[in-house]
């Protein structure tokens, strides 16, 4: 997991009064495990968007960490 | 100094109101992004009397498709305090005439454009963690009906349950959503009517007058501001009192 990516995780976190993580695993979900909601998830993903250019909502719902990760990975 | 830094997006800037509302907020230091189809005279004056705070480009805002490229290079991820969404298009007939095309072409101005770029207003402001506020300017046709309209009033109500809902869902983010429902106005867009149509709507009136530019552009600003912090979802008249 790039810490880039996992600091984009905190601030949205941060933001939402929420405690950091320390760590992600692919299967981390972002709603039942992360407890983001929808508005919380369309922040994450402007931030994802600002950092890597990449709108991961675009082609449909994003359920996982790992689901994301993939999708940055497709970039590369 | 007060509002150094505030930014704004206006559409429509080119004359009349939006060149009232462009005045506005430069007059109050905020720095205006400005989107019109053409360049006018009014414009390039902004241009120079605002060099620094003034930034414009052309658009057309019935190209739906290029709308979030044209989005990001005139915004540049500069961080946005407001959207004033002023640009419509009127077109009047009545509904037994009605042709597909021109109502398509108004509403890819009046509505889908707009939601657009409330979409990317909304992520400009969840990026960089603004209390923004939206303001979509309607029409007193939606709410008093005037032959010959009822197009153009519809893509206004679209609007207003547009903004209603806009500040229902980011009421809980702190970013506003208003109306500012105006009346009729001595506007290039209420040009077409005939004096005596003219006279017939300002009778219909409190103040028998049209309304006056500043006026809304004032309402418009105040909902832009701190000042304004705890109004949203609403319909705000300024419509010379229609009755």
């Amino acid at each position: 997991m790039e810490s880039k990516l996992l600091e984009i995780f905190n601030v949205v976190l941060r933001n939402r009064g929420r405690s950091e993580v320390s760590q992600l695993t692919e299967n981390t979900h972002l709603r039942s495990d992360l407890g983001l909601d929808s508005l919380d998830l369309a922040e994450l993903t402007v931030r994802i968007e600002s950092e890597y250019g990449i709108d991961i909502f675009e082609e449909g719902i994003v359920n996982t960490v790992g689901e994301i990760v993939n999708k940055l990975n497709a970039l590369k | 100094m007060e509002n150094e830094g505030k930014t704004v997006l206006i559409t429509g800037v080119s004359k009349g109101l939006g060149i009232e509302l462009c005045t506005k907020f430069l007059d109050n230091n905020w720095k205006v992004f400005g989107i019109s189809r053409t360049k006018t005279e009014e414009i390039i004056r902004l241009q120079k009397s605002y060099e620094d705070r003034f930034s414009w480009k052309s658009y057309d805002l019935a190209d739906t498709d290029n709308l979030k490229q044209f989005f990001n290079e005139l915004i540049d991820k500069e961080a946005l305090n407001a959207y004033v969404n002023n640009a419509a298009v009127a077109y009047d007939d009545i509904i037994t005439n009605v042709q597909l095309d021109p109502l398509i072409h108004m509403y890819k101005v009046n509505v889908f454009s707009p939601i657009m770029l409330t979409k990317f207003v909304l992520r400009n402001m969840l990026l960089h963690n603004v209390m923004g506020s939206i303001v979509h300017l309607s029409s007193i046709s939606v709410h008093t009906g005037y032959k010959g309209l009822a197009m153009y009033a519809s893509t206004k109500g679209a609007l207003e349950a547009f903004s209603k809902n806009t500040a229902r869902e980011w009421g809980e983010r702190k970013i506003r959503s208003n109306c500012l429902v105006a009346g009729f106005m001595e506007t290039e867009m209420s040009s077409s009517l005939t004096p005596d149509q003219k006279n017939r709507i300002y009778q219909r009136t409190s103040l028998k007058i049209p309304t006056e530019k500043s006026s809304v552009a004032s309402m418009v600003y105040f909902l832009c501001t701190q000042e304004a912090s705890s109004i949203t979802g609403q319909n705000i008249f300024v419509d010379s009192g229609t009755i």
